[in-house]
């Protein structure tokens, strides 16, 4: 347990520069769209009031729930572009350790602690760089709002809902604990995933070439098996066997019973097939 | 006693290992020699769980190795690994972190002994400063027994001199020593026994001092017959 | 260890065994009376770190010279080089022998008459003595 606790403090130590710049582009990309959008609002508005008053308005004040209708795509960018590059990261956790010059994974197997140590470890870097970021962008947005309240004149501000506002952004309104069940299945799904990438990883590591092929065809089979039963069991059909909520239950059974499958076979192959 | 008992690795064509057999005593040090591609760090990778053996079975003084294994035996890979971006000193209280067998002291003696920087970068070091840190990571263990994967390889002459001298002092002395060379000539007299291995099979093992009483043949001599035969 | 730095920079054939080579240092050491008897010599430890060789060659060798009664090891107290005149005389015609043995190999097919060779053997042992003597001081110097 207490190997553990270090080995996740040293993953998370290895990417932290990594991190810092997703965080630092993240502010960047949405307190410059924040500004630029605000300002060319207030500029519009202003613009409005010198030929009168303009029929593109409802009213003629800006609210930060506004601000964030208005800057989906530059406020989502980071977003994706984070998501992106954990899942670069979920196959940049294992094969860092393989390839380059230093060949840590030596290393990593031969602490006097069980394997699966190293392999918790690195999902919960994982785990926790995805907590990290959402909990940033929560931090952000409050502050984000008293920038905005900053550039827009007080005679031009409204007030709004915060939640309101977060939910006026398409990216947010996956990424953001809002919606407690919305959250989970998100964060669900992608630790899911993330575990049946470890388990591709490693049986290409301890296979090689005829691991790509493994692999590949792990991928397929797990996809297969969570996708067929919706496919088949109909959930948008109106003639189904099964309630929508039942057939839910099924799925979320099955992707437990996957996720399970390859933990477990991801610790096997790391204690028994692995080669460095 | 590391137990090393027909262990055989690789297919039916492509055998990495076949059939092999060797010991090491603890207080022993035994060398495995053989050109690059004979097997030799393959060995040292399966006694340590780095790769898997297809038959055969390696024990660790009777009993088959499981993660306290890692306490018992310090191992020495052919190069530094540790990431880096890392410093010296952080390597160091890694290894402190996670091995309940670290002795501090014996790593500040090795890391004078060698003359090496805590501050330097990992990612900075040349390949003689790297394998000299990467033997006091593997030293300054508590262990029974330390295996060596060519810890004289593409080493300079000084730093050679400075790394055989550790195998005739206090650092060394009673544990078991496996290590492997492709070029023995510099360290023959040092080692007790050698283990010649030739395609992945052992093609001779023996006592040196034995061989050199009994047939008047060095070890490099050995080498010399069995290889070019 | 007043002996120490005299067992430097040894260098070891790689021939013979070790320990035997290492039980002819101290035999030459006795035979040119650089060791006397009851001198204490290295521990096993130290002799192993002076001559860079494995400690279990160290305690071979040691072991071997217990056996010929070379040397002397009383309890916990370090080992001493023997008393016995016997053993001590015993290895200095030991090694004249030796070493006469390997020359006559050697030189028996030249066929060369005992008085010459003897002559010849005389005239040699003068020269390199001599030149041996200088470098020893050029060495000396060296140092300073």
């Amino acid at each position: 347990m207490k190997a553990y606790g270090k080995l996740v403090h040293v993953e998370l130590h290895r990417v932290r520069w990594l991190l810092a710049a997703l965080m630092v582009l993240t502010l960047v990309i949405q307190v410059a769209a924040l500004v630029w959008t605000a300002r060319s609002g207030v500029a519009d508005i202003r613009e409005a009031e010198t030929i009168g008053r303009s029929a593109f308005f409802s009213d003629d004040k800006l609210s930060f729930s506004w601000l964030i209708f208005n800057t989906q795509v530059l406020f989502a960018l980071p977003i994706l572009l984070s998501i992106a590059v954990l899942v670069l990261y979920v196959f940049l956790i294992w094969y860092r350790d393989w390839l380059g010059r230093s060949t840590f994974i030596y290393r990593l197997l031969t602490i006097p602690t069980a394997r699966r140590n190293v392999y918790f470890a690195k999902a919960t870097a994982v785990l926790l760089l995805i907590l990290i970021l959402i909990s940033f962008q929560l931090i952000l947005l409050p502050l984000e709002e008293w920038l905005f309240k900053l550039v827009v004149p007080s005679d031009l501000w409204e007030p709004s809902v915060f939640t309101d506002a977060i939910l006026a952004n398409q990216a947010f309104v996956w990424v953001i604990p809002l919606d407690g069940s919305r959250f989970l299945v998100s964060i669900g799904l992608g630790m899911a995933g993330v575990f049946a990438l470890f388990g591709a990883i490693l049986l290409e590591r301890s296979y090689r070439i005829r691991g790509i092929l493994l692999a590949l065809l792990y991928l397929a089979a797990c996809l297969t098996i969570v996708v067929y039963p919706l496919l088949t069991l109909g959930i948008d059909q109106t003639y189904s066997f099964l309630y929508p909520f039942e057939i839910l239950l099924i799925e979320l059974a099955i992707i437990i019973a996957v996720t399970l499958f390859s933990i477990w076979m991801s610790l096997r192959l790391l204690d028994k097939k692995i080669t460095v | 006693m590391i137990e090393v008992d027909k262990v055989s690795k690789g297919f039916a064509r492509k055998k990495v290992l076949r059939d092999v057999s060797f010991t090491v005593e603890k207080g022993q040090i035994v060398c495995l020699i053989g050109l690059n591609g004979a097997g030799k760090s393959t060995i040292l990778k399966a006694i340590m769980g780095l790769t898997p053996i297809r038959s055969g079975r390696i024990l660790v003084d009777g009993k088959k190795p499981d993660r306290r294994l890692y306490e018992r035996i310090g191992y020495v890979p052919d190069h530094l690994t540790m990431p880096s971006s890392m410093r010296a000193v952080d390597a160091l209280t890694f290894m402190e972190d996670f091995y309940p067998n670290w002795n501090a002291s014996r790593a500040a003696e090795l890391m004078s002994f060698f003359g090496l920087d805590f501050k330097e970068r990992i990612g900075n070091l040349s390949k003689g400063t790297a394998a000299k840190l990467n033997l006091v990571l593997g030293l300054a263990l508590d262990s029974d027994y330390i295996l060596m994967d060519e810890p004289f390889s593409g080493i300079d002459l000084f730093s050679r001199e400075r790394i055989a001298e550790l195998f005739s002092g206090d650092m060394i002395d009673g544990r078991g020593v496996l290590l492997t060379t492709h070029e023995v000539g510099d360290i023959e007299h040092l080692i007790d026994k050698a283990v010649i291995l030739n395609k992945g099979v052992v093609a001779r093992s023996f006592d040196c001092d034995r061989v050199r009483e009994e047939e008047g043949k060095s070890v490099v001599d050995m080498m010399r017959e069995v290889l070019q035969a | 260890m007043s002996t120490g730095d005299k067992w430097v920079n040894v260098v070891f054939n790689s021939r013979d065994p070790v320990y035997s080579q290492v039980i002819r240092l101290f035999k030459e050491r006795i035979a040119t009376g650089r060791l006397r008897q009851g001198d204490v010599i290295p521990s096993r430890r130290e002799i192993a770190a002076m001559l860079k060789i494995n400690p279990n060659t160290a305690q071979k060798a040691y072991k071997e010279m217990e056996e010929q009664r070379l040397i002397v090891t009383e309890g916990n107290s370090p080992s001493r080089i023997t008393s016995d005149m016997e053993v001590l005389r015993a290895i200095r015609t030991e090694l004249i022998d030796g070493a006469v043995q390997a020359f006559l190999d050697s030189i028996r097919n030249i066929e060369v008459p005992i008085d010459e060779l003897l002559e010849r053997v005389r005239t040699k042992y003068a020269e390199e003595s001599k030149t041996a003597v200088e470098k020893e001081k050029e060495g000396a110097r060296g140092h300073d």
